[in-house]
């Protein structure tokens, strides 16, 4: 019965206020220095600020409890790949030659005898696990806080094509009747006498491939319809236009673009000078 | 043919607008890329400033195709082959870009969801001035100009999702509104909307042509508003032109139209009934209140029957199929949908659900079907609660036929499509193809029945959905909306596929907005109304309950309107009349009196 949208903050905040360009390069160089740094700690400290600062501008808690149950399942198998499998890449950057074993498997054990799991790739996988965790809360951080229009204008001043804008906005209108359409088709075969409920997930997946050929027809259909919507609205994708609303960069925006640069910068040279955010670095 | 609306400038008190012609068709013909036929076949037409040109015409007649010439989509977008020309506001749309053409002919189509493409809207108002490259203070000045116009104001905010129906179609005039066009065409702006969207999206398109002097091209089917406010009418057939003039003189050709399988207003059907039995009028009207007044010249000449009696009885006797008691439902976001619902239906009842959008109809079918749980109370199938069987094995009892069938087919054969249930329910093989066979040959599918449904006219795909249901020999078929977006044609088919399975036996529901439709169908009428059962009584009784269902937003036939009038000017009350054949057999004449009309 609900609308359907995609989620925005309700709480109004510096974040939410902040022009959409500070917010493009935030995203930009948390990603770079998230996927350098291989440090578990820095790693963890960063997803940390991340998550604080994305549930105080008011990404709800069961989105961010969502994500992080989502991903569960691959982090645990993220872990125990590194802890056991990860042996010469963790050497050659702790320039070990032997790991420290947490616990290792008796011999005598079927398939797994004998594996060991190491201190250092369990280290390791944990500095994987934070960095997703930052590249996935980094985007609600920066699109959630940011009013679509807001988000359009700032792209198109930050230099990025106004088609590519346009689709971005598109999007998010049409998602959501994607999704209805979704619901809409597996509700008909349900009234055909499919029992979802008794299904395992290779069944259910048939059902959702099932689903793929109307949904993709009426798609077809759709843009065919959105193209002439878009023609007889004079769209012809060019830049040569004028724009609703405006994208002023004001104080707290060049504040935070400073600041960012200033870390990105302190990032970089602490980095390759004294090898801090590296695995088996200072920190 | 050729034609101009300059004739009607003293009848419609616009002489000098309405005599500046503003687009010119000079026998245009077009033919889509890889089709055989020409849609649009030697078609020549002034369209004059300031009118309101009504486009009529079954499906597939061209009505689309004309309405997209107007601003070059049609031949530039398309491509195909295109002859002739057209000149709207002295542009030759061969020879101007479709951009340019946006400047001067705005669009308005038929389905709400897929026009309106921005995330609020103001932004969708703003949209196509930002292409034209019109400066922010004037997109800014334009904003709350066209808001007010379509009576939207305060909304410039809001999601474009958060609107209703009649809303979006709203919105849609308005952005069109904005860029200041010559020429505002809508195509088919009302018929995915209930009464009162459609009501709205009339009254602001009358408003602009009567009031700001637009001049609106629009196609519709909906023949009793069309005779209410379009100035003048064009009739397509196969892409042919093969009449124009006002609505009195297009919608008084019953004949005419009944070629072309369209529908003239109720108040004409009725008046062309009572020249069948050889009543002379002095015109056929074609809107309610011209009808008013022939019916008193009528009165005069005629007498009436105020005994005459029609079945309006509904006693069945069979066991109950489906049992509703207090039924409650409210929304996970606090939305309370049904407020104690209690009703039965029996076998082999034709029932119909009417009432606005948000009464409840959809509400209440999704909980027969178990797509929905009941907040509080009870819903039986069979006597057995909802509660105790799942959708599938409903399934095999309520058949459900959605408005789109196309959201309802899966497989890449007919055949497959109607034995897809049947396998999902575990039949054996022999049983599967038995029942799939029976479900083709009732619905006369067997031809097409290794062809891709979606390969098949829209009426066809209605019929596999149908047949594949059927196959799951159900006691009960919902029928939800079946007639929207249909024309007259598609949605009479569409009905009596539903009376044959009613006669089969079956119970048979049927939720619609369009009320003229179902007197020859329904028995039985729930009257909903923000989420309680207003009446339940006999389809007779119900729509001439006339208060009550302007209270959920429905307006009666044009016949039952026609007939309280009759009774008022009779001071007695008169037969529960529904058709327009019905009032015309009230009354007997003697056939003096006059000269024939147009009839």
């Amino acid at each position: 019965m609900g609308m359907l949208k995609f989620q925005t903050v309700e709480r109004d905040s510096f974040f939410t206020r902040l022009d959409f360009r500070p917010k493009l390069l935030m995203m930009t160089i948390i990603t770079i220095v998230a996927f350098v740094w291989e440090s578990p700690l820095l790693e963890f400290a960063l997803a940390a600020v991340i998550l604080v600062t994305a549930l105080l501008v008011g990404v709800k808690f069961s989105y961010v409890r969502l994500v992080i149950s989502v991903m569960v399942p691959f982090y645990i198998l993220l872990l125990l790949t590194h802890g056991f499998f990860n042996i010469d890449q963790v050497k050659a950057l702790t320039d070990k030659s032997a790991l420290t074993p947490i616990f290792t498997f008796p011999e005598n054990w079927w398939l797994i005898g004998g594996g060991m799991m190491s201190w250092e790739g369990f280290l390791y996988g944990l500095n994987v696990i934070f960095k997703t965790l930052t590249l996935t809360l980094i985007i609600p951080l920066g699109i959630f806080t940011t009013d679509v229009d807001t988000m359009i204008i700032g792209m198109v001043r930050a230099h990025i094509p106004y088609k590519i804008a346009f689709i971005f906005s598109a999007t998010l209108r049409f998602f959501p009747l994607l999704f209805q359409e979704i619901n809409t088709i597996i509700e008909a075969q349900r009234l055909r006498g499919l029992a979802m409920e008794k299904m395992g997930p290779i069944k259910r997946g048939r059902v959702y491939a099932k689903v793929a050929v109307p949904l993709i027809l009426g798609a077809m259909v759709k843009s065919q319809h959105l193209e002439v919507v878009l023609q007889s609205k004079a769209f012809s994708g060019t830049p040569e236009r004028t724009y609703l609303h405006e994208s002023v960069l004001k104080l707290p925006d060049y504040l935070l673009m400073a600041f960012l640069l200033l870390f990105f910068i302190i990032a970089v040279v602490l980095y390759f000078t004294f090898r801090v955010g590296a695995f088996g670095g200072p920190i | 043919m050729r034609g101009s609306g300059a004739h009607l400038d003293m009848k419609n008190g616009k002489g000098d607008r309405m005599s500046d012609v503003i687009a010119t068709l000079e026998n245009v013909s077009y033919k889509y890329p890889r089709s055989q036929d020409f849609v649009l076949s030697n078609i020549s037409l002034d369209i004059c400033r300031g009118e309101f040109l009504g486009v009529i015409g079954p499906t597939g007649a061209g009505k689309t195709t004309f309405c997209l010439t107007l601003n070059g989509i049609v031949p530039q977008f398309y491509g195909g082959r295109f002859f002739g020309s057209i000149k709207v506001a002295g542009m030759d749309t061969l020879d101007h870009q479709i951009s340019a053409m946006a400047g001067h002919v705005g669009e308005v189509f038929e389905d709400p969801e897929t026009q309106l493409i921005s995330t609020s809207v103001e932004n969708e108002i703003a949209f196509a001035l930002e292409n034209l490259m019109i400066p922010r203070e004037e997109i800014l000045a334009r904003i709350p100009q066209v808001l007010s116009a379509v009576r939207l104001e305060g909304t410039e905010k809001k999601h474009p999702a958060e609107l209703s129906g009649g809303q979006k179609q709203r919105l849609a005039i308005a952005a069109a509104l904005a860029v200041q066009p010559d020429i505002l065409v809508l195509d088919e702006p009302t018929s995915q909307l209930d009464p009162v969207g459609s009501q709205e999206v009339f009254a602001t398109v009358c408003e602009l042509n009567r009031g700001l002097g637009m001049t609106i091209v629009m196609a519709s089917h909906a023949a009793e508003e069309m005779a209410e406010y379009a100035n003048r009418l064009i009739l397509l057939s196969k892409g042919e032109l093969i009449s124009m003039g006002s609505a009195d003189e297009i919608y008084s050709q019953i004949e005419l139209l009944k070629e072309n399988d369209l529908r003239p207003p109720q108040v004409a059907s009725t008046f062309y009934s009572l020249s069948q039995k050889k009543v002379y009028l002095s015109k056929t009207p074609v809107r309610m209140s011209e009808g008013i007044e022939v019916l008193k010249e009528v009165r005069q000449k005629c007498e009436i029957h105020s005994q005459k009696s029609f079945d309006s009885t509904v006693s069945y006797s069979g066991s109950s199929v489906l049992s509703v008691k207090d039924l409650k439902h409210v929304y996970p976001d606090g939305t309370e949908a049904l407020h104690g619902i209690s009703m039965e239906i029996k076998e082999g009842e034709y029932v119909l659900i009417i009432g606005q959008n948000g009464a409840g109809k959809s509400t209440l079918v999704k909980h027969f079907l178990n797509l929905l749980k009941p907040t509080q109370g009870k819903v039986e199938v069979g006597g057995v609660s909802t509660e105790k069987l799942s959708v599938s094995q409903l399934a095999r009892r309520i058949g459900y036929v959605a408005q789109n069938p196309d959201s309802q087919i899966f497989n890449a054969t007919v055949q497959d499509e109607v034995s897809f249930a049947l396998k999902n329910l575990g039949y054996e093989a022999e049983e599967v193809e038995r029942r799939t066979n029976e479900a083709l040959d009732s619905m006369g599918l067997m031809e097409m029945r290794e062809k891709h449904p979606l390969s098949l006219p829209k009426g066809d795909r209605a019929r596999v959905v149908i047949a594949a249901i059927l196959a799951m020999e159900p006691e009960i078929i919902i029928f939800d909306e079946p007639t929207t977006g249909q024309d007259y044609r598609g949605a009479r088919y569409i009905l009596e596929i539903s009376r044959k399975l009613h006669n089969m036996g079956k119970t048979v529901i049927v939720i619609t907005h369009h009320l003229y439709l179902m007197p020859e169908y329904a028995e039985r009428v729930l009257v909903m109304g923000k989420g309680t059962l207003l009446l339940d009584t006999s389809i007779r009784q119900a729509y001439h309950d006339i208060d009550l269902l302007r209270s959920t937003y429905l307006t009666p036939p044009q016949a039952v309107l026609l007939a309280h009038a009759l009774s008022e000017l009779e001071g007695q009350k008169l037969p529960a009349i529904l058709t327009p054949e019905e009032l015309a057999s009230c009354f007997t004449c003697n056939g003096d009196g006059g000269s024939h009309g147009n009839a």
